[in-house]
């Protein structure tokens, strides 16, 4: 355990930087429709939530050299990620008849 | 010296002095791998009857015994008990409590008392379900896939099934999550993962499924109870839903689900062939990694059961060219098993004699299954017997099958008795013929036609019907004759030793048979692979006290 | 188990001693757990995420204006209260493993205010929600009546209210969590040489965060460029 080697005020003044960051971010999320990549509002969002997200787990979850879950958790997103490719990418991509569909064009469904 | 039940309790809360209090409170895995075993083969007969009960109705066109609603309740709750309560639990919880811990020198899993608190939460899903048979309208009628929206929409206890399944799903979460802590923290010193038994494997494969899949299934039951209170429309076309999304989800699950059943069979198969063919395992590393890659394309597959449902046609595609993969690792291993038996020295012992039945059946479940992975066969096959004839045919002539090679096998590990070798033999060939006779005319009904879950039927069906139903007779009074021949090894049979087979895995070298509390006597150094023979001869040899090799 | 542990020694041919890694007093063991734990959360709401974007792909121009009517004000106070929270748990975990259990206990009763201030501020949302006839089985989210709103549009609220339901119900569970943390502290079963359980927890509450790190862009700011605005 890691508990006599603990630098005290190294280690709170980590936290303090990792909120600054978070704090400036979360300001970015609310500036950047009106700010930047207007276009692509959806897409700026994401990967702002995963810088955030990159943030947390490395330094508030203390996963930065633990090699073990690091792969873990790539093994998981990968996952997850495989499931939006095919189900969005693929499938969803190529929704067969849609002007026909009731879900995506019935009477009260505009 | 190891401690006895008499010295320590071993129990989750307090130390009872009773017995029973003992066993049911009890953290020692072996315990509760023996009280899952119990209850999974109480849940084992009561779907075995219900399927009786639907030979019986089949066995003649036109209605016998039970009408069509009540037929819908049955395959149900066959379905239901059987995949959720019996076979995707069932190797895991069995052999991987029993024996996975055994095999790696460990005390005990990561977790006990969470394998304590999972046993009861498994208790409770079953309580839960058989609760579903008695309120209400009963038990579900949709099929154990729970279909939206007629899942939403039938008048059964449709949500209590899916709650049973949401908490057997948590159950299986956490046996899986204490497996891999377990396999990744508590193997004896000097056993890398390329020295681990194959039955460690194949669970170490099953729990990342059991782990990562199972949240899909649970997250989709809950959405599935929020839109039958809720009225969300998330899978309700009549709201806007999309039905495919439900089948999607499901399958995102229940497709690894098959891979996370058949695995540790696997594992049990990659044990029993190497300790009677007196040899060392062909290939270890290749069947280690086919493990971990049927694990890893298991994931891919899953919409080869959408083909039918509306699923775009690119996607159909994808996933036909995806789902041939699953059977390069599966063959590989095949071949290794082979491989492993070539110029052995085979001893044809009951657990080699089922291990060796389900090459044949297997292999037939196995390639049927790759002939309607073709797209334009299987929209002729889609729920046709056909295919209910291959998934039995890998599932209870693959994992069952295998199941019962394990429960041979380890017989001896586990009571410290020998069960009559003729009769047990006997047993396997009366289930190997039922078995056959049983499902194989099923392929050939399928393929003219006969539509799955129907309770009725044309009459050129019948003679299949009929030859199904003798099959399936024949098939259940082998499997209680060996049930039967179970009972009389524990309370009759010969004591049998530490190590009746010759075999060379950890579990075979405990200092007493059952095996005491805590395992072995003292944690082995592990600088050596699992199956090492020498002329038919196993090369390691421990001294029982201090556990050090003396060979 | 009353009995001090004591690890088992194995030894190997030439004689070396190696030590057995035991169940008991795995740290590590027990943290690799609770990740694996996490992980089944992330594949928990992955799934949810994939029906959310799903309908999104069916239905963008209706997601858009969905999200463009929510509260973003409220949104993103609790983004900051939770954002802020993960600081006071995390400071507090520091505080155990440096021996300031006091510290670390206060820090933990900080947490559970945030996340009580997080529920209550979540409340007020929802009651406005309902009032302006936005809720599950109520008003505009029922089928076929003159108020229903579009399918994409009532996919995208009863998404909503499940997902940030969820998350909500996660927020109780970690402030149960965290009074039993208090509890176990006060028994002394929890101290600066056996903090995993703290760490534990701090880890939950940092997943509860991160889930919430993308549920509010996604429900709250992806219609935020809209022409139609907040309220």
């Amino acid at each position: 355990m890691d508990t006599n080697t603990i630098d005290y005020k190294k280690e709170r003044a980590g936290y303090y930087k990792v909120l600054i960051g978070l704090l400036l971010l979360t300001a970015v999320t609310f500036i950047q429709p009106h700010l930047f990549m207007t276009e692509s509002n959806f897409l700026a969002q994401m990967l702002i939530a995963v810088l955030k997200a990159w943030m947390i787990l490395m330094y508030y979850m203390h996963l930065k050299g633990e090699k073990l879950i690091i792969w873990m958790v790539w093994f998981a997103l990968s996952i997850v990620l495989v499931f939006f490719i095919i189900v969005i990418g693929i499938d969803v991509a190529n929704f067969n008849n849609a002007a026909g569909s009731y879900i995506t064009s019935a009477p009260n469904a505009n | 010296m190891s401690k006895t039940y008499f010295d320590e309790t071993h129990c989750a809360i307090g130390h009872p002095k009773s017995t029973f209090m003992q066993w049911m409170l009890t953290v020692d895995h072996k315990r509760i791998g023996l009280m899952y075993a119990a209850v999974m083969f109480t849940f084992f007969f009561v779907a075995v009857f219900t399927a009786l009960l639907m030979r019986f109705e089949l066995f003649a066109p036109g209605q016998q015994f039970i009408d069509g609603p009540t037929f819908n309740q049955a395959f149900t709750l066959h379905g239901v008990i059987m995949i959720f309560l019996f076979i995707i639990p069932g190797i895991p919880a069995i052999f991987g409590n029993i024996v996975m811990p055994l095999m790696i020198g460990a005390k005990d899993v990561s977790f006990p008392r969470l394998n304590w608190a999972t046993f009861w939460l498994y208790i409770l899903g079953c309580c839960v379900a058989l609760a579903s048979l008695f309120i209400g309208e009963g038990v579900a009628d949709t099929g154990w896939t729970f279909y939206a929206p007629y899942s939403l929409n039938t008048d059964t206890n449709v949500i209590m099934a899916l709650t049973a399944a949401f908490i057997l799903g948590f159950a299986s979460i956490l046996t899986g999550l204490n497996f891999l802590v377990t396999i990744h923290r508590l193997r004896a010193p000097g056993m890398t993962f390329f020295k681990m038994p194959l039955f460690v494997w194949g669970i170490y494969a099953t729990a990342w499924i059991q782990l990562l899949a199972t949240p899909v299934i649970g997250i989709t039951l809950i959405l599935a109870v929020m839109e039958k209170y809720f009225g969300i429309g998330i899978f309700d076309p009549s709201k806007g839903g999309d039905p495919v999304l439900f089948q999607h989800l499901f399958w995102i699950y229940s497709h690894p689900a098959v891979y996370l059943m058949i695995l540790p069979a696997f594992g049990i198969m990659s044990e029993i062939i190497p300790t009677f063919s007196r040899k060392e395992i062909f290939g270890y590393r290749t069947i280690a990694l086919s493990s971990a890659s049927i694990a890893g394309i298991g994931y891919l597959v899953w919409g080869h059961h959408l083909y039918t449902s509306g699923m775009s046609d690119v996607a159909k595609s994808v996933f036909s060219f995806l789902t041939f993969f699953v059977a390069i690792p599966t063959g590989v291993k095949f071949y290794d098993w082979i491989a492993t038996m070539y110029q052995g020295k085979i001893v044809l012992s009951t657990p080699m004699i089922w291990g060796l039945g389900t090459i044949i059946t297997f292999a037939i479940g196995g390639i049927t299954g790759i002939t309607i992975t073709m797209i334009g066969v299987d929209i002729h096959l889609q729920d046709t017997y056909y295919s209910v004839a291959h998934f039995h045919y890998a599932i209870l002539g693959g994992v069952v099958f295998l199941m019962f090679a394990g429960m041979h096998y380890w017989f001896p590990l586990i009571t410290g008795k020998m069960y009559k070798e003729t009769h047990a033999k006997a047993a396997f060939y009366i289930q190997f013929v039922g078995f056959n006779l049983l499902w194989f005319p099923m392929f050939i009904a399928g393929w003219y036609g006969m539509p799955r879950r129907y309770f009725d039927y044309l009459p050129e069906f019948q003679i299949y019907h009929q030859v199904s139903f003798y099959g399936a007779l024949i098939f259940v009074s082998g499997l209680i004759y060996m049930f039967w021949t179970f009972y009389r090894g524990w309370t009759k049979g010969e004591p049998s030793g530490t190590n009746p087979w010759n075999a060379t895995t950890l579990e075979w070298h405990m200092p007493s048979s059952p095996p005491p509390l805590e395992n072995h006597s003292k944690v082995p150094y592990v600088d050596f692979n699992p199956y090492e023979y020498h002329h038919g001869e196993p090369v390691v040899k421990f001294n029982y006290e201090t556990m050090q090799r003396i060979d | 188990m009353s009995h001090e542990y004591v690890p088992e020694i194995a030894t190997d041919r030439e004689g070396n001693e190696h030590v057995v890694q035991g169940w008991q007093g795995d740290f590590y063991g027990g943290k690799l757990g609770f990740w694996m734990f996490m992980l089944t959360e992330v594949l928990m709401f992955g799934a949810m995420f994939l029906v959310l974007a799903y309908y999104n792909t069916l239905h963008p121009q209706d997601f858009i204006d969905a999200s463009a009517s929510l509260n973003r004000w409220l949104g993103g106070t609790n983004t900051v209260i939770l954002l802020v929270s993960a600081l006071t748990m995390g400071l507090g975990l520091l505080k155990m493993r440096v021996g300031d259990v006091k510290g670390a206990k206060l820090m933990i009763w900080a947490t559970i205010l945030l996340a009580a201030v997080f529920l209550i501020i979540k409340g007020f949302e929802w009651t406005a929600e309902y009032n302006h006839g936005i809720f599950l089985m109520h008003d505009k989210l029922l089928v076929g009546t003159e108020n229903s709103l579009p399918f994409g549009q009532k996919l995208f609220f009863g998404m909503y209210f499940t997902m940030t339901g969820l998350h909500g119900f996660h927020i109780i569970i970690g402030i149960g969590l965290m009074l039993w943390l208090l509890k176990r502290i006060n028994a002394g079963k929890v101290s600066q040489d056996h903090h995993i359980l703290y760490w534990n927890i701090a880890l939950y509450w940092d997943i509860v965060h991160l889930i919430w790190v993308f549920v509010f862009p996604y429900f709250y700011m992806i219609g935020a460029g809209g022409v139609t605005g907040g309220h």
